[in-house]
């Protein structure tokens, strides 16, 4: 026979704070580093201001190509000898480029993380760039991109930007460029941006893991001693959305069993003062699994495996987007809801009970996220990023803890914004398009996909 | 000065039955104050019954709708509201549901995790089978039926196992299957698998063991033992397939890829642990033959970290899988040449120096796998529910370094072979391909 114990209420938490790091320059250049006692892993990474945001017009993706081409060879070593020498040691390569940094770096077992830093700073300081390994690159990422838009989400995601944002603007396109943008790179050009971008003043070294007996400034000075460079300002770039109002796009995919929908809008750079209420609002919209719209969507409807929504905000501007995979049958009916969960969210806010729960999430997960070196490294890179404070995460947190309904439901009103409401569906467009004017979501524009 | 193959660690761990016959497993580690709750149920799909494909998978969503004391959406709401996060999954030799919280909820973890054990059967009906079999055929859209290659692993099933081989579906089903499930399959499902005797708790994290084992024993010990249950569909098999099985997928593809898959002994076995480095040999990272040939020096292959994989299946036989996506352009038969080839390569033999950088990856790869306590809670009970034993994390690494070259060249030969694979291709179809032109 079952006898249930009673629900049991939480113990006493113990006090938790993002870990300590130190912030220091050396040989002219920025260094910080966390001591994770215990960890077997390491991390070293180079976190560098040459974003996507920053590429020249009509370049788009040079600077995921860079970040790629930094691993093909250097310092007497080809593409091959340099894969090998780190993965003789278990370090593994990770590159990556966002619209606001380009980061690479190794994982490595801790007792190799001088070795792995050394092999870093070849990379980022001297990789060869040769003719042949920059073509490769550029063509393995041109047929990347022809399998990545082979993906309904993918497209739609794509497509939502470049309906949101002004042609020319650079958020119109994907971070990661287009095969037309690529198509024209030239070798020079590609040179041209890790010259101007991959610099000594430009860069910040992080350094996360066990580093008892670790000589932390010796792996600063493998990184920046005498690596020069000259300082290459950066000019804001043009982020323009389109006009006001809605509109709509559908890019028909015959035969599709599930259309992607997606609703949004531009939105508000990172650096905004209400950033915690903006964010805490619409992780009840669309952040968890218990959000406004995974629950209308999901677990009443049944319209979808998961819906989501919020705000990714960057440098120089961002967008909100919401989005679901939804049958096909469903398309329209599955739009209205999405839409009236978004307005509803804007005009009337969240109730209490949901900002409390996802206060408590939001601080609480704090611990959870941060337990490991990768993504306490990433947070020392999101710092370096940003220009954020040493105190920063301690104080995301206590805000987090103390932002009020008043401030969440007025972000709500602000940065949610329905009359200009850009709507994208990917799908089977003979099964909907008829019916998707009654939806009020203004001019539908049809295109075929690969077209 | 490089130090080559790192130290490997040994993780704390003990190991405790209930009365019911509920595995508790508790590790300590002080490092984060958080903590991983993970339970692995002895039932995946190669148990369903024939017309019943998918129904493993499609009850471990009706296990986030409520149980006895737990209202409908309240299990991820109290996890999330806890700090935590949580999910579930289902695989053809087990499902498991996890959360990982701060560790001052482990309490509420545990009974939440308790309350459905042992009292689900309250909180089932009708409205959440109709809508979580709606969300199932929608995650099956998603991740296959509108996915471009979407159908490779339910082809490689089909193929790689004959016909009523409790592997011979995948974990999604079919549609019918889902369709024709019924309220009643899920209590009688319920009933005969979900019990504390056929389950494994690990506790992973910031606790102490004492007082984590009178935590279990508090919320879990109550739930009654089932004592017994049936016997799983035989998964015994012929350990090579003794001929190759070859088909062809015209679909909505944007570039050719093949898929090429052998029968390999289970997860658990010395022959497993050799094709692993063999496939890091083969197929791993930048050092790897394929990247060096394939990718570097022919420029056929589109460049992954991982091209060669195994399933860690317990039953019968496995399948090592090389997934092979052909660049821009190229011959998909020029390819799968230069794949063979690569591979009769392999087979005459392995230098020192390759065994030595694949074992350096593989290590440093298990220590990413078990460096998050919820990493770590989740392979002590892959190691408890499939190998009997959650101490064996320990031995797994120490174990699959001594594999020497003549081990590796031995299974490539053996295992690797034409009359032992399952060769699978997509090609696009041809309006694709004129839309690609374009």
């Amino acid at each position: 026979m079952t006898s249930a114990a009673a629900r049991p209420a939480p113990g006493a938490p113990r006090p938790w704070h993002f870990p300590a790091f130190e912030r220091r320059t050396v040989a002219g250049g920025s260094l910080m580093s966390a001591h994770l006692p215990g960890r077997p892993l390491a991390v070293a990474a180079l976190v560098i201001d040459a974003g996507a945001a920053l590429e020249p017009r009509g370049q788009e993706g040079v600077a995921e190509i860079v970040s790629r081409a930094l691993a093909e060879g250097a310092a007497g070593r080809d593409s091959y000898e340099f894969g090998v020498a780190g993965e003789r040691i278990g370090a593994t390569w990770r590159s990556s480029t966002d619209w606001d940094s380009l980061r690479i770096g190794f994982e490595v077992p801790a007792p190799d993380l001088a070795a792995a830093t050394a092999l870093l700073a070849d990379a980022a300081r001297s990789a060869d760039f040769a003719d042949d390994a920059l073509d490769r690159v550029l063509d393995e990422r041109i047929d990347e991109i022809g399998i990545e838009r082979s993906q309904p989400a993918v497209l739609a995601g794509e497509a939502l930007a470049a309906a949101i944002f002004a042609p020319g603007s650079r958020y119109a396109a994907s971070d990661g460029g287009d095969p037309e943008s690529l198509d024209a790179l030239g070798r020079d050009d590609i040179r041209r941006y890790r010259d101007a971008r991959i610099r000594r003043d430009a860069g910040t070294l992080v350094v996360v893991g066990d580093l008892e007996g670790v000589d932390v400034d010796a792996l600063g000075h493998t990184v920046f001693d005498g690596w020069d460079g000259t300082p290459t300002a950066g000019s804001a770039p043009d982020v323009a959305p389109r006009g006001a109002g809605r509109r709509t796009v559908v890019v028909d995919r015959p035969g599709s069993v599930q259309s992607i929908v997606m609703v949004g809008h531009d939105g508000p750079p990172r650096a905004i003062d209400d950033y915690v209420a903006m964010t805490t609002m619409a992780l009840v919209l669309g952040g968890m699994f218990s959000s406004r719209l995974n629950m209308k969507l999901r677990e009443e409807k049944g319209y979808a495996y998961g819906a989501f929504g919020g705000f990714d905000t960057r440098k120089h501007g961002g967008v909100f987007a919401a989005r679901a995979a939804v049958q096909s049958e469903v398309t329209v009916p599955a739009l209205a809801d999405m839409v009236a969960e978004i307005e509803r969210v804007h005009r009337d806010g969240l109730t209490a009970d949901e900002l409390e729960q996802a206060r408590a999430y939001r601080a609480g997960v704090f611990p959870v996220n941060f337990a490991g070196v990768g993504p306490v490294a990433s947070g020392l890179g999101d710092v370096a990023v940003h220009g954020f404070a040493d105190n920063h995460f301690d104080a995301l947190r206590a805000k987090i803890l103390e932002v009020t309904l008043d401030e969440v439901n007025e972000t709500a009103q602000k940065y949610l914004r329905p009359e200009d409401f850009v709507t994208v569906v990917v799908g089977d467009a003979a099964g909907f398009a008829d019916d998707l004017g009654s939806l009020g979501l203004g001019p539908i524009e049809i295109v075929r996909d690969g077209q | 000065m490089l130090t080559g193959v790192p130290p490997t660690p040994s993780f704390p761990l003990s190991t405790h039955t209930l009365d019911n016959g509920l595995s508790v497993i508790i590790s300590e580690d002080r490092l984060a104050p958080v903590v991983a709750v993970n339970i692995w149920y002895d039932v995946g799909s190669r148990h369903e019954q024939a017309g019943r494909t998918g129904f493993a998978h499609l009850f471990e969503h009706l296990m986030f709708q409520g149980s006895k004391n737990v209202a409908r959406g309240e299990h991820f709401a109290a996890v999330n509201a806890a700090g935590g996060t949580l999910n579930g999954t289902t695989w053809c030799d087990r499902t498991n549901y996890y959360e990982t919280v701060p560790s001052h909820h482990l309490a509420t973890a545990l009974w939440l995790e308790a309350d459905r054990m042992g009292g689900l059967l309250d909180a089932l009906d009708q409205d959440n089978l109709d809508n979580q079999r709606d969300v199932v055929k929608n995650e099956k859209r998603q991740t296959r039926d509108n996915q471009p290659y979407g159908a490779w692993l339910d082809l490689l099933h089909e193929l790689g196992y004959p016909e009523g081989h409790p592997y011979h579906h995948s974990t999604i089903g079919s549609m019918a299957d889902l369709d024709a499930a019924l309220l009643e399959d899920a209590r009688a499902f319920y009933s005969t698998w979900y019990a504390p005797d056929n389950a494994s708790l690990a506790i992973v994290g910031d606790v102490d063991t004492d007082e984590a084992l009178k935590l279990a024993e508090t919320y879990f010990g109550g739930i009654a033992s089932k004592g017994s249950f049936p016997e799983a569909p035989s998964t015994a098999i012929e350990p090579r397939i003794g001929r190759e099985i070859r088909d062809v997928v015209t679909d909505r593809v944007p570039i050719p890829r093949t898929f090429v898959a052998y029968r390999t002994a289970p997860f658990g076995t010395a022959e497993f642990d050799a094709m692993q480095v063999a496939a890091t040999v083969l197929g791993g990272g930048r050092g790897s033959r394929l990247y060096k040939s394939l990718v570097l020096d022919q420029q056929l292959l589109q460049p992954s970290d991982a091209v060669v994989d195994s399933w860690p299946f317990i039953g019968g036989a496995t399948l090592t899988i090389a997934d092979l996506p052909a660049r821009e352009g190229v011959e998909i038969e020029r390819l799968e040449a230069a794949y063979h080839s690569e591979v009769d390569r392999l087979a005459s033999g392995v230098t020192d120096e390759e065994i030595a950088r694949a074992k350096a990856l593989i290590t440093s790869q298990w220590l990413h796998h078990l460096a998050s306590v919820d990493g770590r809670a989740d392979t002590f009970n892959e190691y408890a529910t499939l190998l009997g034993d959650p101490a064996l994390v320990n031995e797994a690494l120490p174990t699959i370094l001594r594999v020497s070259a003549e081990d590796v060249k031995a299974v490539v030969a053996d295992v690797m072979r034409p009359d032992n694979r399952v060769v699978l291709t997509f090609i696009p179809s041809e309006s694709d391909e004129q839309e690609a032109a374009a």
